[in-house]
């Protein structure tokens, strides 16, 4: 058994922040990660994080684009923390090595992206991701920090009502074991897989979410999921940075209209509109030649995807585009110090909903939320593994996952298969709990996960190894997967009106009077309990 | 489209001998080898390990050899393996010890490498003062330089790897030029310090094969050699070849042509008796064949102005 003061699930920005911050605090820290940290799906973004750096900007211009991107759903309190400290926190990364592009007095230089009114995302071309993780992990590397590497976590180890820690099996021994923390943070990513096409790693199915709940925790804002507009059609799920559309990239429908009613638009309603103007699979082009050569120099990572994946050149060829299932809002609740419900349990990240993001993540903040959060989050669980006395690790917990992958590894196996499965669900989150709903479709996507959910009962690993068996891990990201969308689904019927990423054909509207609230979705009795909670006045 | 794939095996939990498996599948015109890859394994066979992540080309992680050569399968398209006939092999890196399968130790032999160089920089991360104000030109390069997604490529094609794989490698090296060259680092010196050292930047042979291999344009040749300069010029010349090209240099620049005898002296060290023991057979053989060059006493050639005048002039640019 491995005994820590906190235990880190996750090794993105948000992982690797919380974990340096934790560090600092004080704490013996260990980190699990399912893929190696610089394998993870922080890798891959793209446009930029924003901070309130600008002459002209200000915490409170920041919030208040924040709220409007949000849709009016997000925590004002959680926003202002986060508004205040942006800066900060972005400026300790420019500190600590990350590559940011200058403007011309030498200041970090930032770009207009989304619905930001002001220019204030900080970007390295269009690489910040890959940037911001790899000195995230140039200094997690420094802090000496124990990490466990592509080991997947099976539990939570919850005794009376509280996370006393983990279980985990390492892919390179194929053994299990316990991890005893005073505090565990889960920073294990978005479940955005759960949707296909999607523009996540393929690791991003919602582990964190799906071990919380099954403990008890609580899952906030389901429903909503964000669609990135500029996705390009020709290849599953490869992003091009949204950050073009605000250099001057122009996108035309298929009989050559430009759609222009999307400048300075949220996600939502940039999505909705390319949507609205689809006629077939990829008809909507995005032309990136207006953007120039000059502008187009700092886009390298666009250049060459749009060239190796999509064997395109984005200096003579138009790029077909198709909204795609990006990134949820919802997650595990938390407070603004990271707390879910359980005692010494705290979330973190994308897999966290601690009332920022509302019904629509403002584009630029997901990264800046990791950092920000991620070093408050790693305080707070420092602070509560320094107050708590030791708890001992259940005796049989470990003993009680043996028995479970074993019953998985055994007995024989349906015809199905755990790729027909996902691709299925994908397909049908897509469909039916996709850009717009209705509830006819909802109550259909209900039925489909449940017979989903019987089928997959019967599939057994075939694998008997325990060492890489991706089969396996395949085979509990699509139970995490399947949990998760019945949730999704289920909060997307409750919700009666139109708010941002959730938008219902059947209740166009946003309704104030009702729906100034969460969702909040919890397991009781082996099925999904749902409430409303009402959005805390300020 | 029918493609056979001829894939690698080694299974850890038996033999640990390496093995080969045939799968033939159906897979669309415009599938990727990862594609087949993620086929094979929910409906053929279900132990094969390969590692993938992102699947799009961005992360590094699902690098194999496709037909020999080295690539990220996730970008890798079947039909442009396909030409010369319907069958595409498939194997682990060249030369990296293999866990399972396509799995191999990547701990081995890129990530200890890394951490081996200390690949952070000691700063002062407070935000009083704002950020650190520097032109875009040098973040530029920095960017080019941290665009390494640690695919293992440079590593791969290395020449000198397969001979000593403690080397630290082209993409370990490139790291340590991120952390020499970064302004903001109070602690470069010592990092320089660390690949100066045996198995760093002076046992690169520059064969230039990293170049030809990063997908990136990183050129970590290019990089090491420039590791060299600094250190060279910041007076870290620990390792005998360094000692090597200062003598070699300072020889030509002064009389035009190499002093082999103080070339020989000087690279050894002139406090390093030890060293310079070693050298006293060679010394006799050549004495007695009538080579022996005398240390220090050595002729200018003709010209010999003209040539230092060349150094000087370079030496003038590189300020």
């Amino acid at each position: 058994m491995q005994e820590f003061d906190v235990l880190v699930v996750g090794g993105g920005a948000a992982g690797l922040r919380a974990a340096i911050a934790a560090k600092h605090a004080g704490a013996t820290v260990a980190l699990i990660s399912k893929v190696h940290p610089l394998r993870t799906n922080s890798a891959i973004a793209q446009g930029g994080l924003n901070a309130p750096l600008g002459k002209n900007d200000s915490p409170e211009s920041f919030a208040q684009d924040t709220f409007v991107a949000g849709d009016d759903l997000c925590d004002r309190d959680v926003v202002r923390i986060f508004t205040q400290k942006a800066s900060q926190d972005i400026i300790w990364l420019e500190r600590m090595g990350v590559p940011f592009n200058r403007d011309t007095e030498g200041r970090l230089d930032r770009r207009p992206f989304g619905s930001n009114r002001q220019s204030r995302t900080c970007y390295t071309d269009d690489r910040t991701g890959h940037m911001v993780l790899q000195v995230l992990h140039e200094q997690f590397q420094r802090e000496q920090i124990p990490s466990f590497e592509e080991w997947f976590v099976s539990t939570l180890a919850v005794d009376n009502g509280t996370c006393v820690g983990a279980v985990a099996l390492s892919l390179r021994s194929g053994k299990l074991d316990a991890f005893s923390a005073r505090s565990t943070i889960l920073a294990s990513g978005g479940f955005t897989r759960v949707y296909l096409p999607s523009t996540a790693s393929l690791g991003t199915t919602g582990d964190g979410q799906s071990l919380g709940y099954n403990a008890g925790a609580r899952l906030m804002d389901m429903e909503m999921i964000q669609f990135h507009p500029t996705v390009l059609a020709k290849r599953e799920g490869l992003l091009l940075t949204e950050a073009l559309l605000s250099e001057g990239a122009v996108v035309v429908d298929h009989k050559g209209g430009s759609i222009s009613d999307i400048k300075g638009m949220p996600r939502h309603k940039i999505s909705l509109s390319i949507y609205s103007r689809q006629n077939g699979a990829g008809s909507v082009l995005l032309d990136l030649r207006p953007v120039g050569k000059e502008k187009l120099a700092r886009f390298p990572q666009t250049q060459e995807l749009a060239r190796t994946v999509g064997g395109l050149d984005v200096t003579k060829e138009v790029l077909p585009i198709s909204p795609a299932a990006h990134r949820p809002m919802g997650g595990i609740e938390t407070n603004a110090a990271g707390e879910t419900s359980i005692d010494g349990l705290f979330a973190v990240g994308e897999c966290a909903c601690n009332g920022l993001n509302g019904a629509g993540r403002l584009a630029g903040n997901t990264l800046t939320e990791a950092v920000v959060f991620g070093r408050k989050v790693g305080e707070a669980a420092a602070k509560h593994a320094t107050a708590v006395a030791k708890k001992s690790f259940p005796a049989t917990k470990v003993g009680d996952e043996e028995q479970k992958l074993a019953r998985i590894m055994s007995g024989d196996s349906s015809q199905d298969t755990v790729r027909k499965i996902h691709g299925e669900l994908g397909r049908l989150m897509n469909e039916k709990v996709g850009l717009i709903r209705n509830g006819a479709g909802l109550k259909e996507a209900l039925t489909e996960i449940q017979n989903l959910e019987e089928r997959f009962s019967r599939v057994r690993v075939k694998n008997p190894s325990r060492v890489y068996n991706y089969e396996l891990t395949s085979y509990l990201e699509l139970a995490s997967m399947l949990t998760l969308a019945e949730v999704v689904a289920l909060a997307a019927q409750s919700r009666t009106e139109s708010r941002g990423a959730h938008q219902r054909a059947d209740f166009p509207e946003r309704d104030d009077t009702n729906w100034k609230s969460h969702t909040v979705a919890t397991l009781a009795g082996g099925s999904v309990q749902l409430q409303k909670k009402p959005m805390a006045s300020s | 489209m029918e493609v056979t794939f001829k894939v690698y095996r080694k299974d850890p939990e038996k033999d640990g001998k390496p093995g080969r498996s045939n799968y033939t599948v159906e897979v669309a015109e415009s599938a990727t080898v990862l594609d087949a890859l993620l086929k094979i394994r929910d409906e053929v066979d279900s132990t094969l390990a390969f590692r993938a992540s992102c699947a799009k080309g961005y992360c590094g992680e699902c690098m194999v050899r496709v037909n020999g050569s080295a690539r990220l399968c996730c970008t890798a398209k079947v039909p442009d393996y396909t030409k010369k006939g319907p069958e595409i092999s498939l194997d682990p890196l060249r030369n990296i010890p293999v866990i399972k399968d396509l799995v191999f130790d990547f701990d081995a032999f890129l990530w200890n490498k890394i951490k081996a160089v200390k690949p952070w920089l000691e700063s002062d991360g407070s935000s009083v003062n704002g950020e650190n104000l520097l032109p875009d030109s040098q973040m530029q390069d920095m960017r080019k330089v941290m665009s390494c997604f640690n695919c293992g490529m440079c590593d791969e094609g290395c020449t000198v790897l397969p001979v000593d794989f403690n080397f630290l490698g082209p993409a370990a090296l490139t790291k340590a030029y991120r952390l020499a060259f970064d302004p903001r680092n109070k602690n470069s010196r010592e990092q320089v310090k660390i690949v100066e050292k045996p198995k760093g930047i002076w046992d690169c042979v520059h064969c230039y094969e990293a170049d030809e291999h990063c997908p990136r344009g990183i050129e970590p040749t290019k990089r090491i050699v420039a590791l060299r300069d600094k250190a060279y010029h910041a007076g870290i010349t620990h390792e005998t070849v360094a000692r090597h090209h200062k003598s070699f240099a300072a020889s030509v620049k002064e009389s035009g042509w190499v002093d082999e005898g103080r070339l020989a002296v000087e690279s050894e060290g002139l406090t390093n008796v030890k060293g310079l023991m070693k050298l006293l057979p060679t010394a006799a053989k050549a004495l007695a064949k009538g080579k022996a060059p005398i240390p220090y006493m050595h002729a200018k050639r003709p010209d010999a102005d003209r040539i230092k005048k060349i150094f000087e002039k370079a030496e003038q640019e590189e300020k």
